[in-house]
């Protein structure tokens, strides 16, 4: 019998999961809301971590698993981060054969470069657009598969709810089609949720809007465990356009861009001096730590403002216009600023979500037959992820996953209805029709900013107790609310995701009470051995239930 | 510096033309004024974005008469609307519409996989085209360059410049020649007999793709036999 797997979410991950299964005679439905160029994906600018050693510089597997290690300060799941970094070399090579136009040097082997945490040249790139180009070369491999029939892309459709059996085995999905209100039951041997990061509850941050973590908050409701949801990137050069905050590439810095802010008129270079060894290519979360502490401590904000300047008008004109031609247009699209010219004004921005559905070093959640992959699970990063390693690890879960389900032996019974759960997903949106009829029905839209809001002012570089507990208190309020979505039924009931992943968020926050990589407590400033764990956060009788588990623990299926 | 004006907003939809007032900062992209104009009225225009910053090609629509990336058009450059106050947003036309500004672009996608865009065998490396085939490899499939075309319709078998710009880059990696063969065949069939060369195409692609650049790779390597016969 050839196996079913669903794979939602049509990034990186989910592409790579589908293509490597259909590759290994599986048959795939591929569901996504749009069109895999449209995804996250294509926004990585800077590249993909391997040790490739071409730079006669003695790189290895091993400093490549020891730096992602000390980067997400120890509570990474090492056993996921040994297979991640050891399996790094080969991934660029399959990407390579299929055509990914890598920047190559002299000797033609793939080129690679310094990024922050490393202190070995490893991260491989494709010019400025690294994500975009390795996409288009996966995508044009999906289409061999699609044509063949063994990948069936579904466009257009949204994650409704997960089908579970009376043993709470995962059986299949509902899903809703986003034109039509169609609303329909799919079911498979198999579910890869690759859905990607939480995106919405900080409002707009530097990554796309589909990701707005509907699909990980509707897992929580369904009994599914998450982890690290405190973990919450800061990237460091963000700047502010009247669109959203916009990312300026770590490769800005890996190619020498030095941060500095102005002290008695002076040009200072605080990261330089701050720590001489890496510079400003320190982790992300040390440099967001740094600017925040030189604006907020120090007072020496650019102008008296939270920013600090970017300056790249040292480098060569063609490396900014050519290696950094997306920081080039970005700066003179929605700045009006020529980066060769003049410093870019930066300050940190939320840009990733290290945690997310709590996965194993299979990516195994903790419910039978449903794995998660990309930036939707927790396992690889632990509490700070280094640039070049979500590429790495979105490809590198569809590998695995694809890897575990030819071997994993599954009892092909898909025969058993699940009419019953189906009638309560038509039941929730006819109810939701008559309560759109009613007059004083809040606008989503301030729902949506209110929880952004929440957010942001709890969940920054550094938290406190008491701003975490109002935080919770004020989300509770919300949930009372009825709302008027726009005629949108998925706008409504993403309204519920998004305020149940704040909490989880707020609590796991308020759990850990200590500081460690992004989780900065001001109340607890010391990192304690106590908490070299996952913290592991799920539903239970609508309570949030909190245990900090063992890193490698595995799920048991 | 904030430039603050009031303009006349036109959604021109297949059902309606709606008008409405917008009054603020015109130094942003069309995306912004219109997640603006749906909070402000507290309604929901429907169009498609995702990353907001020109990569992902989700919002091509035609503003002001033209084929654009909405989160790249800035209002404040747009010619016609500093002369008018008014600006005009609709969907893609050769395209069906779903919803307000959204369109359906299945068929593009469609196209190009009836047309075997992909690598049989393992990608030739070759230093000298990597430039190209980066740039090939840049096309979002936002469909600007088919809405352009005088001769693309949507209704025919002719593909637009999305085939000339994928089957370059492949035609230089494959290293299959049955598979090269058809490839050639392909593009005489749904783009070589057709395209009157206007190079509208070239004119509004959002990442600047030289079309022409891809169409001259594809003719050259589908014509070369007649070329071979006329040395004879």
């Amino acid at each position: 019998m050839v196996k079913e797997i669903i794979v939602i979410g049509a990034g990186l991950a989910g592409l790579t999961c589908s293509v490597k299964s259909a590759s290994k005679n599986m048959h795939v439905k591929l569901f996504s809301p749009a069109q895999s160029e449209r995804s996250q994906s294509v926004m990585a600018m800077g590249g993909i971590n391997a040790a490739l050693n071409t730079k006669r510089e003695d790189d290895s597997v091993d400093e490549h698993y020891a730096d992602t290690i000390n980067a997400g300060q120890h509570i990474n799941n090492h056993n996921a981060v040994e297979k991640l970094t050891s399996d790094a070399p080969e991934i660029i090579d399959w990407l390579s054969k299929l055509g990914t136009s890598f920047t190559r040097d002299d000797n033609s082997n793939v080129d690679v470069r310094y990024f922050g945490g490393q202190k070995k040249m490893r991260t491989a790139y494709a010019g400025a657009r690294t994500g975009k180009q390795i996409l288009t070369a996966i995508n044009t491999e999906c289409r061999k598969w699609e044509y063949k029939d063994k990948i069936e892309r579904h466009v257009g459709w949204r994650f409704l709810s997960l089908i579970l059996d009376d043993n709470k085995v995962c059986r299949g999905v509902f899903m809703i089609n986003e034109n039509t209100a169609e609303i329909r039951d799919f079911y498979a041997d198999f579910v890869v949720i690759a859905s990607g990061g939480m995106n919405k509850v900080f409002g707009k941050i530097s990554g796309s809007l589909h990701n707005d973590g509907f699909v990980t908050g509707k897992l929580l409701q369904q009994g599914i465990e998450l982890a690290n949801m405190e973990m919450i990137q800061y990237h460091p050069t963000t700047i502010e356009t009247p669109v959203k905050r916009m990312l300026i590439t770590e490769a800005a810095r890996g190619e020498g861009g030095r941060l500095y802010t102005l002290r008695n008129g002076e040009k200072w270079y605080f990261m330089e001096e701050l720590y001489p060894e890496h510079g400003a290519l320190m982790p992300r979360d040390v440099v967001s730590q740094s600017i925040y502490r030189v604006c907020h401590e120090y007072g020496l904000g650019i102008d008296g403002e939270n920013k600090v300047y970017l300056d790249l008008t040292h480098l060569d004109e063609k490396t900014v216009k050519i290696k950094l031609d997306e920081v080039y247009d970005v700066c003179m699209n929605y700045l009006n600023l020529d980066p060769t010219r003049e410093p870019i004004p930066v300050y940190p921005g939320v840009h990733y979500f290290m945690g997310g559905i709590r996965t194993d070093d299979a990516h195994k959640t903790n419910i039978d037959n449903l794995f998660a992959i990309g930036e939707c699970s927790s396992q690889y990063h632990g509490a700070n992820r280094l640039g070049g390693n979500s590429l790495l690890g979105a490809i590198h879960g569809g590998w695995v996953v694809a890897e575990q389900l030819e071997e994993i032996q599954c009892e092909n019974d898909n025969s058993k209805e699940y009419g019953k759960i189906l009638n309560c997903e038509y039941e929730a949106y006819e109810n939701w029709k008559e309560l759109q009829k009613e007059n004083d029905n809040v606008s989503s839209y301030e729902i949506e900013n209110e929880i952004a809001n929440i957010m942001n002012k709890t969940m920054g570089i550094y938290r406190t107790e008491s701003e975490l507990k109002e935080g919770l208190d004020r989300l509770d309020s919300l949930e009372t609310i009825h709302v008027n979505s726009h005629g949108s039924y998925y706008d409504y009931i993403l309204l519920k995701s998004l305020v149940d992943i704040a909490k989880a968020m707020l609590s796991s926050a308020l759990a850990r009470k200590e500081s460690r990589g992004a989780h900065q407590r001001l109340d607890y400033p010391e990192t304690s051995d106590k908490y070299l764990k996952t913290t592991v956060i799920s539903l239970d009788n609508d309570e949030l239930k909190i245990t900090f588990n063992d890193t490698e623990e595995r799920m048991g299926w | 510096m904030v430039e603050m004006d009031s303009i006349t907003v036109i959604i021109k939809t297949s059902e309606s033309m709606k008008e409405y007032a917008y009054e603020g900062d015109l130094n942003i992209p069309v995306t912004t004024l219109l997640e603006r104009i749906n909070v402000k009225h507290d309604i929901k225009i429907h169009y498609s974005s995702s990353c907001l910053q020109g990569l992902c090609g989700s919002c091509s629509m035609i503003i002001n008469g033209l084929p654009r990336l909405a989160c790249k058009t800035f209002v404040n450059e747009e010619e016609m609307t500093k002369k008018t106050h008014k600006i005009t947003i609709e969907p893609l036309s050769k395209f069906p519409v779903v919803n307000d500004l959204v369109v359906d672009r299945t068929s593009m996608f469609e196209n190009i996989k009836n047309s075997r865009q992909w690598l049989e065998e393992e990608a030739r490396i070759n230093k000298d085209n990597l430039e190209f085939e980066y740039e090939a490899s840049q096309c979002l499939m936002c469909g600007c360059c088919l809405e352009a075309c005088p001769n693309y319709t949507g209704e025919d078998t002719y593909y637009g410049a999305i085939l000339p710009v994928t089957s370059s880059k492949i035609s230089k990696q494959e290293m299959d020649m049955d598979k090269l063969k058809f490839l050639k065949e392909n593009y005489s069939n749904h783009f070589y007999n057709a395209c009157v060369k206007s190079l509208a195409c070239e004119n509004v692609c959002p990442m600047n793709i030289q079309t022409q650049r891809a169409i001259s790779i594809m003719n050259r390597h589908s014509i070369w036999k007649f070329h071979k016969l006329l040395k004879r």
